[in-house]
């Protein structure tokens, strides 16, 4: 009853400016044990966690330019964790040097009235997905393992479909702009994986 | 977080907006509730800009409250609402081509907190861009969640301070599907902000005029 | 043939090819075992007559050396056996003789010499000739003897050294099994990884959660200076560790409680480790070095943690931080002073003799919950991490994620964030151990001061480290089946101590010591009333009044007196009780009317129905009553003042 005197103002602007630094490749299912082994020597000495997320992608269509472009994702073995509401920008052009693809990323927690919401400010689902795998950490790196599949009835995640034959793999950071020293520690991680899988930096334009 | 119930107060005959707070607070104070900080509530309203269909814009609120720092509320008047974390402000701003700020309409209740026992008070000027233009009150019992079972309690304890003025029950408990005994949420309490800011921003009462 | 009918059938049967050695009586036949190859070669050389072909060999070898002359000797001689051989025939028949058997000689040596050629059948060795016959000059032969016996030395010395260093080779390479194993063990209890050439091993806590900077890291080193030659010591290990410089030697955390009024007694308990690791058997020297190497990091981590807090937190008294040592005053007058002891190798063995006559103050039992605590700390940062869900997510606290869309509010995040330091905790558990103890020295004091009432202290042995408890009894001894009034349960907390009483009154007392000895002062007075009244109950007297305070008399210092009224079972006697904390006991007696002698008779009263008025009181010496204790005396006077039936 007796709680100081809190005057938290509330926060407007929440988190600056962040950046993903994300390196992608993928694995065949039969090289996945053993991609999964070597990070988890590589890896925080933690048991490699399962996850298994439906994500849906909502686009936004103005009267001119692009598509906004959002993604939803919620944790089906986690019913209760909070949706995953996540925007990212354009990779940045940079220079060429640099070993990671760095994009602007905005990661919002949010209810589960997300989808309604996103329904009512005009966004409309484009397409979605089920990914389930394995997360890996060291530090600050996120390792994540994941096998796509293709949700067969919209809404349904229990009839699903393999996309592939293979799984992604994708290395990412968070980081404030301008820590460019972030992509030389990913592309030293990369590095050890080779050759289980080979770390890349794609431009998802190219292959649009 | 209990059941909450938000009100405007009507300014105290021939006072301004300060002098009706100042009342109010030594009301509380001879009461015996005890200061505890200073709160905030603040809205503001977007309109989406690219509406091909052209169907009547609707306005979306983002609001937020001292007492959930960690949130931020997004709704539509009458319709469906989002609770998520500060960066979705950041959003916002990502959105701005699509979603456009309209900056004059922020409104916002500034005030001092009070607690008496299990009750929490908060009687804040509400401004529009920078104009006091109420005064608004905000009663909590944080004991219980169920609005039926603590509404008379709160009514009564209303009556001691606010006297005959006191509200009625908030629409948004009364209009629940579930009726009374549905738990409420910090939306209730955001909903009840949101619908006294539009009935302040309509009305055009200058600060120190009586009604 | 193949036309007529079934073949007939022709039995070819060889002859015997083996030789029959010998035929049995029963006509067994034994049988030459078949020559083997070797020997068949040798029966074979034995039938070549090698007289002849070492002649013609001889021949053909020296043949050109011999002169004409001599060839016309043989040829003469030659000619006289042909003649003796055919007489009568020609005369040149000796001659041609000669010729013939020549040219036979001369065919054969032909072929000898072809087949030699061919170097397929036969080979021709140099037959070792005399040395004598050899006409080398002396200086020569001496050359090439020395020359001969020099290659035959290198050869040896060459043999040698491949032999000595196929011996070093194995040693080595035992070593280096014996290094790999020890790696390899090493491995097996510490986290190892290769950089460049260099084996680095961690000894930080930062994988059970430890946040603490230190890199902690340490050098597998190869143990290579030793001497072949000599036999290996003992304790020899072909692995080595290589500590940072700063961890080396052993540390502890001391925790102890200076008074400045010794007030209390000793405070530490048993001495539960002593600090000397003591090497076990069986352990490998560089496990013993990296324990101790981590020991002192996990003390360094806990006073770096320590006063980082006593600098953030601020408290009515501040905590002074100085060098390695942290105070803070948790009570006035008590001062609790932690610091950290780091000693290298040598430097202790020569100051901890001085030392030891020192009074022992440490608190142990402090001193290990620190580490237990910067343990938990260790797992509460580690299980604070977890994955997030959806996989998504950025990393962080799971319960802060929930934080903005759960909207939480303010009493919510900060019981989130709210997260007691460690000082805070060994400063709450230091109060309360110090409280504890002098609650347990105040209540012993008492007890040994005071034999009437008693009173006893039951201690419980489970004990949090925030809370104890203990029992209180106030008993007079022999009556304590009557005497049970007064139950004391002591709460023992961080700040204060909560007195419940047995019918569930609640009484805080705080952490003065005087208040807890007034309180039972004022207990054990009261005590004495109470055992009174139970004593009443049991003689068959009647109580007439009771009171627990007494708002009569003389005001007492402490607490409030109580009194009691007692009478006797036909009414005649009363017993006054008057028990103060300060004043004591007071016990007066009142007289029936009758009985007493100094009243006036008065005329009023003269009725025989008055003579049960009651009569004046008297006041008992109780200090000269017979009795061992204050109710044994009170039952006496009962007992004197019943009337017998």
């Amino acid at each position: 009853m007796e709680a100081p005197p809190v005057s938290v103002m509330p926060v407007t602007g929440g988190t600056i400016n962040m950046m993903e630094y994300l390196l992608q490749g993928s694995v065949l299912d039969q090289a996945l044990e053993s991609l999964l082994h070597r990070l988890r020597g590589l890896c925080d000495n933690m048991e490699p966690e399962l996850f298994a997320d439906h994500e849906l992608v909502y686009l936004l269509k103005g009267q001119q330019g692009n598509p906004f472009l959002l993604r939803a994702r919620r944790s089906l073995s986690h019913p209760t964790a909070p949706w995953h509401l996540r925007y990212l920008g354009q990779p940045e052009v940079g220079d060429k040097s640099r070993h990671a693809l760095v994009r602007n990323c905005v990661d919002v927690a949010a209810s589960h009235s997300l989808p309604d919401f996103l329904n009512e400010m005009g966004f409309r689902m484009d397409h979605e997905f089920v990914a389930k795998g394995h997360i890996f950490r060291r530090g600050a790196l996120k390792v994540v393992v994941s096998k796509l599949s293709r949700v067969l009835v919209p809404g349904n995640t229990d009839n699903t479909e393999p996309l592939s034959l293979s799984s992604l793999v994708e290395l990412s950071v968070l980081a404030p702009a301008g820590q460019d020293t972030m992509s030389e520690e990913m592309r030293s991680f990369a590095e050890q994986l080779k050759p289980l899988v080979h770390l890349e930096k794609i431009d998802p334009k190219r292959h649009m | 977080m209990g059941v909450t119930c938000v009100c405007q107060l009507p300014l105290a005959e021939g006072k301004s907006v300060q002098q009706t707070i100042d009342l109010l607070h030594k009301k509380l104070e001879q009461l015996g509730a005890v200061k505890q900080g200073s709160f905030t509530v603040d809205c503001e309203t977007y309109h989406a800009t690219g509406n091909a269909s052209g169907q009547p814009t609707k306005l979306l609120y983002v609001m937020h409250n001292s007492e959930t720092p960690l949130s931020c509320i997004a709704l539509f008047e009458g319709g469906p609402c989002l609770t998520a974390d500060g960066n979705f402000d950041v959003l916002m701003i990502k959105l701005k081509s699509h979603f456009q700020n309209a900056k004059g309409h922020k409104v916002e209740s500034r005030g001092s907190r009070y607690r008496y026992c299990d009750f929490l008070i908060k009687v804040g000027a509400v401004t529009m861009s920078s104009s006091a233009r109420g005064i608004s009150v905000e009663v909590e019992y944080c004991p219980c969640v169920v609005p039926g079972d603590c509404w008379n309690l709160m009514k009564e304890f209303m009556q001691s301070f606010l006297g005959p003025s006191i509200p009625e029950l908030p629409s948004v408990f009364s209009s629940k599907p579930e009726g009374l005994y549905a738990p409420v949420d910090c939306v209730d309490t955001m909903t009840q902000y949101l619908e006294m800011f539009s009935k302040v921003r309509k009305q055009q009462v200058l600060p120190g005029t009586t009604r | 043939m193949s036309g007529v009918g079934p073949a007939v059938r022709v039995s070819i049967e060889s002859t015997c090819e083996k030789q029959v050695q010998e035929v049995s009586l029963d006509g067994m036949e034994t049988y030459v075992p078949p020559l083997s190859m070797s020997q068949n070669l040798a029966k074979l050389a034995q039938r070549i007559d090698f007289g002849q072909g070492s002649d013609s060999d001889e021949e053909g070898v020296e043949a050109e050396p011999r002169d004409p002359q001599e060839w016309g000797k043989t040829e003469a001689e030659e000619d006289e056996a042909t003649v003796k051989f055919q007489p009568s025939l020609w005369p040149w028949d000796s001659v041609r003789n000669n010729l013939r058997s020549s040219l036979t000689e001369m065919c054969v040596l032909y072929d000898v010499l072809s087949v030699v050629k061919e170097k397929k059948y036969m080979a021709l060795d140099p037959v070792s000739q005399d040395p004598s016959a050899g006409k080398t000059p002396q200086v020569f032969q001496l050359i090439s003897k020395k020359k001969s016996l020099a290659t035959a030395a290198q050869l040896l010395l060459k043999g040698a050294e491949k032999l000595s260093k196929s011996v070093a080779e194995n040693q080595e390479n035992r070593r280096q099994r014996d290094f790999n194993s020890e790696l390899l063990r090493l491995r097996s209890q510490w986290k190892l990884r290769k950089v460049g050439d260099k084996i680095l091993g961690d000894l930080s806590y930062r994988s059970a959660g430890s946040l603490f900077p230190h890199p902690g890291t340490f050098e597998v080193i190869k143990n290579t200076d030793i001497n072949l030659d000599k036999k290996l010591p003992e304790d020899y290990c072909p692995l080595n560790v290589q500590i940072p410089s700063d961890l080396e030697g052993s540390a502890y955390i001391k925790v102890s409680i200076q008074k400045q009024a010794p007030d209390i007694g000793d405070l530490g308990t048993v001495n539960l480790f002593r600090r000397q690791p003591k090497a076990k058997a069986g352990t490998q020297p560089w496990h013993v070095k990296l324990e101790a190497a981590q020991n002192v990091l996990l003390c360094k981590e806990i006073f770096a943690q320590l006063s980082r807090e006593a600098v953030q937190i601020k408290s009515q008294i501040p905590h002074i931080v100085v060098k390695n040592q942290i105070i803070s005053q948790p009570f006035p007058g008590l001062q609790l002073s932690i610091s950290l002891c780091h000693s290298t190798g040598e430097k202790k063995n020569q100051r901890a003799s001085p030392e030891k006559p020192k009074p022992d103050d440490h608190l142990y039992v402090l001193e290990h919950n620190l580490h237990q605590l910067m343990r938990e700390f260790h797992k509460q940062t580690l299980s604070s991490i977890v994955m997030p869900h959806p996989a998504s997510a950025p990393f962080g606290h799971k319960r802060q994620r929930m934080a903005g869309p759960m909207a939480y509010d303010k009493a919510e995040i900060s019981s989130l964030q709210q997260n007691e330091g460690l000082l805070e905790k060994i400063i709450k558990q230091a109060k309360h151990i110090f409280l504890r103890s002098r609650t347990a020295r105040t209540i012993d004091s008492l007890a040994s001061r005071i034999e009437d009432p008693q009173i006893q202290a039951h201690w419980s042995n489970i004990n949090d480290v925030y809370e104890s408890s203990v029992k209180v009894l106030i008993t007079s001894q022999g009556y304590e089946q009557i005497c049970k009034s007064i139950q004391l349960q002591l709460n023992i907390g961080v700040e204060q101590i909560r007195v419940v009483h047995r019918d569930g009154r609640v009484i805080s007392l705080s952490h003065q010591e005087q208040e807890l000895q007034d309180f039972l002062l004022s207990q054990m007075s009261q005590h004495q009333v109470h055992a009174v009244q139970q004593l009443a109950k049991v003689m068959g007297w009647h109580v007439l009044s009771f009171s627990n305070h007494v708002g009569l008399g003389s005001v007492e210092s402490i607490g409030n007196a109580s009194a009691i009224t007692v009478a006797s079972s036909n009414g005649e006697y009363a017993i006054s009780v008057r028990n103060g904390p300060e004043s004591g006991c007071k016990v007066l007696v009142q007289f029936p009317r009758s009985q007493s002698k100094e009243l006036p008779k008065s005329d009023v009263i003269q009725d025989g129905k008055w003579n049960h008025l009651r009569g004046p009181y008297k006041e008992v010496h109780w200090s000269k009553m017979e009795g061992r204790n204050f109710v044994y005396k009170m039952e006496l006077l009962m007992a004197a003042l019943t009337p017998c039936l």
